[in-house]
Formats: C-alpha cells, sequence, structure tokens
C-alpha cells in the first residue's frame, strides 16, 4: 500500500487511525489492506457474540433450557444468574446510561441526541459494562464514546462523499465488455467523470485492457477509501472498513481499546475505579494520576507548583474531570479531535522495564506522559491567572472553567515538550518533592515541609516565603523547563535557608531589629519579585545583611572607625570585593551610628540596632528607588558591575561588614585603619561631615554617589571606605539641601575612589555578591530609615552633626543616607 | 415487559400473622410494575405493605376489609390487555367458572382476576382468561382447610402474556408458568 510521505497512514480517516493507534487494526505501517479488514471483521465478530450473550430477553426461552427450572428462572428470582436477574440488572444500568445520554453534548448536536445514536452509545455503554462488572458504569464514560462515534460518523460521511465522486468504482457492473463505447450507450448510471470508464479493483479487472482507468489512477487516499469499502473484498460485507451498518461494533470496539489501554499501561477504565488495585501506591489511580500531574507541574514550574500548595488545592479537584474524560469537557469536540489525535499516537507500551521503580503508574508509557504533559500545558497557560488569585475557590472555579478560545496546537507542542520531562521524572526521586505517603493530604504538607524545613521554626511567617516566591518569579523568567530544576531549586533554597539560619543565629538583640528586618525584608522581597534580578546572592546578601545587623559590630564603638577600617582592609584583602564592601560599611555604619545612635537610641547594642535598621532601611530605599527610578539603570550601566558592586559594598556596606567581620574580626583594625586614612586622605571633610554628607546625598544624589562607589573601587580598597564615608555623607547633606558644595567634591573623590576599585576587580561573581549585599544595606538601611521616621523631628541643618546632635537632624540625615543607600542598592541590583 | 402482581387473601392478622418470609424475600420494590389485589387483606398495614412494593396499587373490596372504601369491581388496561377484579365472594357459586365468564363478559375485560376460594386456578375461557391467586398467606378459608400460600405473577409483553405460579409448598417456593397468547379475536 502506497503511504504518505510524511503524514501517517489514513491521517484523512479519522476513525481507522484511531482504530490502528487502539490496536483494533494492525498497527503496522505495511499493513495491507486486507489485513485491516480481517481485523475489522474480527473485532466485529466478537463483538456480536458479545451482544448475544449479554443483551437477553428472558422471554426468548433458551434452546436448551426450555426445562429449565423455573424456580430460577422467574421474575422475581433473586438468582442473580437467572436471565431475568441479568435482565434486571441490565435494566437498571440502562436507566443510569440514559441519565447522562440524555446530557450528552445537547450544544453539539442534533447528531448526539437523535434517538437512534442514542440507542446505539447506550446498548455499547451496556455491553462494556456488563462486559467488565467490576468498573460498573461511571459517569463519563459516556464522554469517552461520543468522540469515537462522531468521528467513525464523520468517516462514513467521508465515505460517502467518496461514493458520490466516484460512483464508478463501487458498483457491481461486471459486463467485461469494454465500456469505452458501450458506455454511453448501456450505462445509465450518471458518471462524474466520463473519462473514467467504470475503474474496477484491480482483481477484478486485471485483464482489461489498458484503456479503462483503474483505481490506480486515484490518488492514493481515495484508493484507499474505496478499497476498504470494497462489499468483496477480504471478508465480504464484514471486512467493510468504514461501514454504517457496523458502526456499533467498531464503535465498542474503540471504546474497549480505550478503556483497556490494549496491552499497554493507561487504562481509562481505571480512572473510573475507586479502589486502589493497580496503582503502585495505596490510592486510587486517578488519585495517583493527579500526584503525577503535579509532580510534574513542580518540576517544570514550581511557582505554580507553590501557589497551588499555598491554597492547599488538590490536583484532582480537577483533575478528575480531565483525566476521566480527556479533556473532554475542557475542549470543544473538533479541537478535542486533534488533542485525541495526538494522545492516541502515543504508543501505550509500558516504557520501562519490569522491575524498574517507577513513581507513577501513569508516566509509565509514552501516551501516560502526554496526557499528564497535556495537562500540565493547560496549567501553564492559564498560569497567570491562576497565581493572581489567592482564593483557592477562585483557582478551582477558572481550573473547571478552562477558557475556550485557545490554540490547540500551541498547547499540544507544548505538552509534546514535557513529555519527555514527564517519562524522566517518573524514574527520578527527586526527593525534595516526593514523598509517598498514603494520605494525600500528608503528601501535600510534608512537601511543604522538606522544602522550608529551617523556616518555620524561626521565622514563622514572611521572610522565607517571600524569599522563595521571589526566587520562584525569578526562576520563573529563567528556564521553567529544566527538568533539574527541581534539585537545584531545593539546593538553593536549602542554601539561602542555611545562611539564613546562620545569619539568625548571630543577632545579638533579636527583637526589635528583627521585627523590623522582618518588615523590612518583605518589603524588600516584594520590591525585588519586581526587580525580578537576583539569584541566591541576593539572599546571601540579606543574609549578610541580618547578620550584620546582628552583629555587634566587632567595631563596636561609635566611633570606632579605625576598627571599623582595619576590619574593612582586611575582608577587601580577603574577600575582593567584599572586603571593599565591608570596609564601606563599616564605614557607612560608622557615620550612621554616630548619628543614629544618639538620638533614637541610648546605649551600645541599640546603637548597633539602629545602625542595622538603618543599614537595612537604607538598602530597602535603595532598592525601592531602584525600582521607582529610572535614572538608576543610567547610573547602574554606566557603572560596571564592579561598581555596582562597590555601590553594593557600600550600600550594603553594614552587611557585608557583618559578614566579613564575621569570617574575620581579626584583622579589622588595621585595615580599617588604612581605609581610614586613604579615606582621609581623599575626603576634605571630616568623618562626621562625610557621614552626613553622605546622609544628605544618599537621597539626592545616586548618581554621584554610585559613580563614588565606583572610583571607589578602581582606587583600591583603602580608598572605599573614605569614600563611601563622603559620598554617605554627601548625600545626606544633599538631602537636607544644605552643603551641596560639599557633596560634589566627597562625590567627586568617593568617584574616583570608586573608579579605582572598580578597576581593581572585575570578578561578576564577586559583584554579584556586591549586589546582595548593596540589598542587604538597603534593607537595612530601611531598618534604619523606619526608625527614623518615627521620632522624626525637624531637619536641621547638615553642618550640626556631631555625635550628640541628631534629635530630628540625625534622623535627616540618616533618612537621607539611608535612601542613598537604597538608590545604591537599586543600581547594584539593576546590575 | 410489565410485571403485574396479583395476590390477595390474606387475612392479615385474623387468620395470618404475615406472608411467608420467602415470599417476602422475593417481593423487593422495584422491579414490579402494577399489583392487583383481590381483596381480603384486611388491614391497613397490609395495604401499605403492599404500597411500599409498588405505587401503582388496585384493590376490591373483600368481605372481611375493614376499609370500606374499596370497590366491588374494578378494570384497568396494561398493555393490550384489559383486566378485571373482583373479590369473587359476590358470584355465587364460589369459584365457578361459569359464573365468573359471566362476570368477565359483563366486565368486558380480558384477565378476570378473582378470589375468595383461596386457591389457585387458572383457565383459559372463552378467549380470555381466568386467574384466581389464592391466599398469599395461606390463611384458612371457608370451603378448604388445606391452603397453599400462593401468589401470580404476569409478564403482560405485548399480546402475550405468562403467568408464573408461585407456591410455597412443604416450605419450597414452587414456580409454574402458563403462556396466554391474545388473539386478534380473542375478545368478543
Amino acid at each position: 500500500m502506497a503511504e504518505g510521505e510524511k503524514r501517517r497512514r489514513f491521517s484523512n480517516l479519522r476513525s481507522v487511525l484511531w482504530r490502528v493507534d487502539l490496536g483494533i487494526l494492525p498497527a503496522s505501517p505495511e499493513a495491507s489492506v486486507e489485513e485491516h479488514r480481517r481485523a475489522a471483521a474480527d473485532s466485529r465478530r466478537r463483538y456480536v457474540t458479545l451482544r448475544r450473550r449479554l443483551l437477553v430477553d428472558p422471554h426468548v426461552p433458551k434452546d436448551e433450557s426450555r426445562s429449565s427450572d423455573l424456580v430460577v428462572d422467574n421474575p422475581l428470582s433473586q438468582n442473580p444468574d437467572s436471565s431475568w436477574g441479568r435482565f434486571f440488572k441490565g435494566a437498571e444500568l440502562e436507566k443510569t446510561v440514559d441519565q447522562d445520554l440524555s446530557r450528552l453534548y445537547p450544544e453539539d448536536g442534533s447528531y448526539f441526541q437523535t434517538p437512534a445514536c442514542q440507542a446505539m452509545l447506550r446498548r455499547i455503554l451496556l455491553m462494556w459494562c456488563l462486559q467488565h462488572p467490576e468498573y460498573g458504569y461511571r459517569q463519563g464514560m459516556h464522554e469517552l464514546l461520543a468522540p469515537l462515534v462522531y468521528v467513525l460518523q464523520v468517516d462514513i460521511d467521508e465515505l460517502s462523499q467518496v461514493r458520490k465522486l466516484h460512483e464508478d468504482c463501487f458498483n457491481d457492473d461486471f459486463d467485461g465488455v469494454p465500456f469505452l463505447d458501450t458506455d454511453m450507450v448501456f450505462s445509465y448510471k450518471p458518471r462524474k467523470d466520463p473519462k473514467w470508464n467504470l475503474g474496477y479493483d484491480d482483481e477484478y479487472n486485471s485483464e482489461r485492457s489498458s484503456k479503462i482507468n483503474t483505481l490506480d489512477e486515484l490518488d492514493s487516499d481515495t484508493k484507499e477509501i474505496i478499497l476498504l469499502s470494497d462489499a468483496y473484498g477480504a471478508e465480504g460485507e464484514l471486512g467493510i472498513v468504514l461501514s454504517e451498518r457496523f458502526m456499533e461494533h467498531d464503535a465498542y470496539s474503540m471504546f474497549d481499546g480505550l478503556m483497556d489501554g490494549g496491552s499497554g499501561m493507561v487504562h481509562m477504565a481505571e480512572f473510573f475505579s475507586p479502589s486502589s488495585v493497580g496503582s503502585s501506591s495505596n490510592l486510587p489511580p486517578v488519585i495517583e494520576a493527579s500526584s503525577a500531574l503535579y509532580h510534574l507541574l513542580s518540576i517544570v514550574e514550581p511557582t505554580l507548583h507553590n501557589h497551588f500548595i499555598e491554597l492547599k488545592v488538590e490536583p484532582q479537584w480537577f483533575a478528575l474531570r480531565w483525566l476521566r474524560v480527556l479533556f473532554g469537557r475542557e475542549f470543544c469536540l473538533n479541537d478535542l479531535l486533534v488533542v485525541w489525535d495526538k494522545v492516541f499516537a502515543c504508543s501505550n507500551n509500558m516504557l520501562l522495564s519490569s522491575d524498574e521503580e517507577y513513581n507513577f503508574r501513569i508516566l509509565c508509557s509514552a501516551r501516560g506522559a502526554f496526557i499528564a504533559a497535556m495537562a500540565v500545558s493547560m496549567l501553564l497557560h492559564i498560569r497567570s491567572s491562576l497565581l493572581a488569585t489567592e482564593i483557592d475557590i477562585f483557582c478551582l472555579q477558572r481550573l473547571l472553567n478552562f477558557p475556550t478560545n485557545i490554540d490547540v496546537q500551541k498547547l499540544i507542542e507544548k505538552a509534546t515538550s514535557l513529555q519527555s520531562i514527564a517519562i524522566e521524572a517518573n524514574t527520578s526521586f527527586s526527593s525534595f518533592l516526593l514523598k509517598r505517603d498514603s494520605c494525600e493530604y500528608d503528601r501535600v504538607h510534608s512537601n511543604r515541609a522538606t522544602s522550608t524545613p529551617p523556616r518555620t521554626p524561626l521565622h514563622p511567617l514572611s521572610e522565607s516565603y517571600w524569599e522563595e516566591k521571589w526566587r520562584n518569579v525569578h526562576k520563573d523568567g529563567t528556564t521553567p523547563k529544566e527538568s533539574e530544576k527541581g534539585d537545584s531549586f531545593s539546593k538553593q533554597l536549602k542554601k539561602s535557608l542555611t545562611q539564613r539560619l546562620g545569619l539568625s543565629r548571630t543577632e545579638s538583640d533579636p527583637s526589635p531589629v528583627k521585627v523590623l528586618s522582618v518588615k523590612n525584608d518583605t518589603r524588600n522581597s516584594v520590591r525585588r519579585c519586581l526587580l525580578n534580578t537576583l539569584s541566591d546572592d541576593l539572599e546571601r546578601s540579606n543574609e549578610v545583611a541580618g547578620k550584620i545587623q546582628q552583629d555587634e559590630f566587632p567595631i563596636g564603638s561609635v566611633h570606632r572607625e579605625p576598627p571599623m577600617s582595619s576590619a574593612e582592609p582586611s575582608k577587601l584583602k580577603a574577600a575582593g570585593e567584599n572586603a571593599t564592601v565591608s570596609p564601606l560599611c563599616v564605614a557607612k555604619v560608622n557615620p550612621l551610628k554616630n548619628y543614629v545612635v544618639e538620638p533614637a537610641h541610648e546605649n551600645a547594642t541599640q546603637r548597633t540596632k539602629c545602625i542595622a535598621e538603618s543599614c537595612s532601611s537604607g538598602e530597602n530605599s535603595p532598592v525601592f528607588y531602584a525600582a521607582s527610578s529610572g535614572n538608576e539603570p543610567e547610573n547602574s550601566q554606566g557603572i560596571d558591575s564592579e561598581s555596582s558592586s562597590v555601590t553594593s559594598n557600600s550600600c550594603a556596606g553594614d552587611h557585608d561588614k557583618d559578614e566579613i567581620l564575621k569570617d574575620e574580626s581579626s584583622n579589622s583594625n588595621d585595615d580599617s585603619k588604612t581605609i581610614q586614612d586613604s579615606e582621609a586622605a581623599f575626603s576634605d571633610k571630616s568623618p562626621d561631615q562625610d557621614e552626613t554628607s553622605e546622609r544628605a546625598v544618599v537621597s539626592n544624589e545616586r548618581k554621584p554617589f554610585i559613580s563614588k562607589l565606583q572610583w571607589l573601587l578602581k582606587l583600591g580598597r583603602p580608598s572605599v571606605e573614605g569614600n563611601m564615608e563622603k559620598s554617605s555623607g554627601e548625600t545626606s547633606d544633599d538631602k537636607q539641601g544644605v552643603d551641596a558644595s560639599h557633596s560634589p567634591p566627597s562625590d567627586g573623590n568617593s568617584n574616583n575612589s570608586r573608579g579605582s576599585v572598580k578597576l581593581a576587580s572585575g570578578d561578576k561573581k564577586v559583584m554579584g555578591t556586591l549586589k546582595n549585599l548593596g540589598q542587604n544595606m538597603l534593607e537595612n538601611i530601611q531598618v534604619i530609615e523606619s526608625a527614623f521616621q518615627q521620632d522624626r523631628g525637624q531637619p536641621g541643618p547638615v553642618e550640626n552633626f556631631s555625635n550628640n546632635i541628631l534629635g530630628g537632624k540625625g534622623q535627616v540625615t540618616a533618612m537621607a543616607a539611608l535612601t542613598e543607600l537604597r538608590k545604591i542598592s537599586n543600581l547594584l541590583s539593576e546590575m | 415487559m410489565v410485571l403485574v402482581l396479583a395476590l390477595g387473601d390474606l387475612h392479615v392478622p385474623h387468620r395470618a400473622a404475615d406472608m411467608p418470609a420467602k415470599f417476602k424475600s422475593m417481593l423487593v420494590p422495584g422491579k414490579i410494575q402494577h399489583i392487583i389485589c383481590t381483596g381480603n387483606l384486611c388491614i391497613k398495614e397490609v395495604h401499605d405493605y403492599l404500597k411500599s412494593l409498588c405505587p401503582d396499587l388496585h384493590i376490591t373490596r373483600g368481605e372481611y376489609d375493614e376499609d370500606a372504601r374499596y370497590p366491588e369491581t374494578k378494570t384497568l388496561t396494561i398493555g393490550q390487555f384489559k383486566l378485571g377484579l373482583c373479590h369473587g365472594h359476590q358470584v355465587v357459586p364460589w369459584g365457578d367458572l361459569d359464573s365468573l365468564a359471566m362476570l368477565q363478559r359483563q366486565l368486558d375485560v380480558d384477565i378476570l382476576v378473582t378470589g375468595h376460594t383461596h386457591q389457585f386456578k387458572a383457565y383459559k375461557h372463552e378467549g380470555g382468561v381466568v386467574i384466581n391467586p389464592g391466599s398469599a398467606t395461606g390463611a384458612y378459608s371457608s370451603i378448604t382447610y388445606d391452603v397453599n400460600p400462593s401468589f401470580v405473577l404476569m409478564d403482560i409483553d405485548g399480546l402475550r402474556v405468562v403467568v408464573y405460579v408461585y407456591e410455597l409448598i412443604d416450605g419450597e417456593v414452587k414456580v409454574d408458568k402458563i403462556d396466554f397468547k391474545k388473539t386478534a379475536t380473542m375478545h368478543s
């Protein structure tokens, strides 16, 4: 038989194609028409014997049982074997089936609601349910059957079209006379094409002269149709593959093939069974398949998966309908046929060897994997609207009312791409996500638990949640299809969590700072989500920030610039950019400390806190500013990654410092001293002034500040701190609208230093860390800001900075510094 | 495929306590479409029980029935057949075929169901069928003492009726079947 070049054979005859796919007709592409006919005939014979056996009329006396025991065979007999018993059982089934059939595709059709069609459907369903009493009739089976009947009907219509078109090929004239000249005289049949002379099947006109056109002249598809429907081919009428008379038989065979899955893995029937027989876990198969769906979703799209888990949306709520009816209720009939084409095209054979372990039975075959992948692709299609809702009921509503104006081909393509992931997922054991408990709830919750074990004890609420959420969002944007995402995700999560743990452990004074940091973190994380730029580094920077917050700076005293600077250089040396950051942070902390501490809090611990707060809040504000400002991109772009890291260093100075301080507290003093010296060299103000100016500048002069930081980097570590301080001082100055003159020079200085520092380091990774640090710094800055805002007094002149002043002034300056820090961190994040 | 249950003369509680358990186990709701009862239930509880088996219940008055509202005779059409119902104590001599045939002609029915004799009888007579379902509880009668519980189930299917007789003999349910076909000229 001729084959289509690329497309499958019978691709225009869906019913035949599906019968091939479902195992009724021979699957080999080279199978001849004869084989097809014989297979069709066999399946029909099977059906007829089944029907005769099952559809019993108790009135018709069985031949051998004329004298059968009436005690058994009376209508009231309780005996289930009696014909009456079976009759009544059938009657009950019929009633149930009718309930469903009356509601079958009312919109689509005049076809499905016709009595003839309904009777046929009823009989088929009855037969199948009687044949498979362990399943019985379940709602939904009729929806699986209906499209099968539909495609059969369509093909028969197609056949009649062909018949009309090529009438000559179908008729029975065997005159044996060449028709070329006698046609006009003797033929009564209307012919569409007078060129043809009643072409016949090869079998019958092999001896004909070549004048007579044969079937070969028709295109292969039409030829095939004709041969398949030839009443005189193999098996005679019973073998006509497309036959209206045997539509019921064919539909039954297709339905049976679909439900039993041939010898393959996906039995649609088991989706209807409530028992857990036949599933690898203790769950009913459909529940297990739904969880397979979720498993695949968690690999492909962790955001959505976690969202579902947050809302406690169980997969089977919507997946039950999807799976049982094979998406029949989600797509319109024509779309559904396209989907089923693909589903059936996938083979149903078991892909794994018999002793291999697998997670989900449904994923063991290509067909099942495709079904799962299709479901996931549908979920992804409405992903945005699902993520938008926070109420599970609305989520479910969206899921159960799948949009109708969709491009099915796209969904199918996506599903095909996900199919391989599904198959992989079946055998991989992602410990992160897969817990095979018998209780679905436990599994859902344990998923949650395993994914976030350290979270809950320490931060009951939002911190890590938001972080993870941010991370999810971030991952979303990148590569949702990596199958190892889950593992990497879990690793990252664990890493960040441990970092955060380490962070919290270092908290010296947990409560107020923590509260603030929590608050700020939530704000931060939200902003980060908005920014959507960061990676784990960010968290690390957060942690660092936290650490910085919490650490009692070994710097300790307010005025400990030298120690800080000593710390800084050590860190600089030790951790490349980080070192620069830390000194910057330290420097930053110093001024902030100076200002912040006195007015707001009295004791040293509180100072630290304040600083921490300021750092965090400051960090937060830059983040915020980064989000809101349009200038940042310019700055950040202009700035190298190094510089951004520098800025982050400066902004997140506190955090970085903390981190670095944690690591190396020994050298801090020395380093800070040197840094201070260099700083002094650059700065033309007192450190205090710098600090104030820094603050002032923070708010207004993001660009110069950032450029300062760049310079800092370029010029080398020792300069960093000084620049930082300068810049911070400048920013604070600017914020107050005073001492603008201060800022430029200091800015310039810091720029220089920044530039140098920038040159010094080119490590992108470090930049990343710096970014994180910057973010952390922002957070801290925000904390500080928030702390300040509480006692915001009147802004005083910048020059009044001294360690003792600072009522409102100090706060204002601190706020300025914080805002500047925010900007910095924004820049960093952008970079 | 209409199943019609015909029974009567239960005489509960005066002469019998209840239907035999084996009969009761066979009579489950949902299978039977009509119940025709010749009478002498006698109390309302029996009426309610029969009603629970099938909502379509037809009863004629027997001489011991406590509900006086039951009619003396009743006719109904099921499928192609016309059924007539009467208790039978009105027809004298009791159980006489010719007299019952008179009643049948009077009611103009194909199938006449009467009771009162507590004995199962089924006649094909003059194109019609006369059926006596006997006593469902086996209550003693003034005519006979040896009464076997029995009742009748009619399966009306188009022009054919199959009569199944259920009798409790020696503690065992015995079933018998009689076929009647209505011919076009049967009813004159």
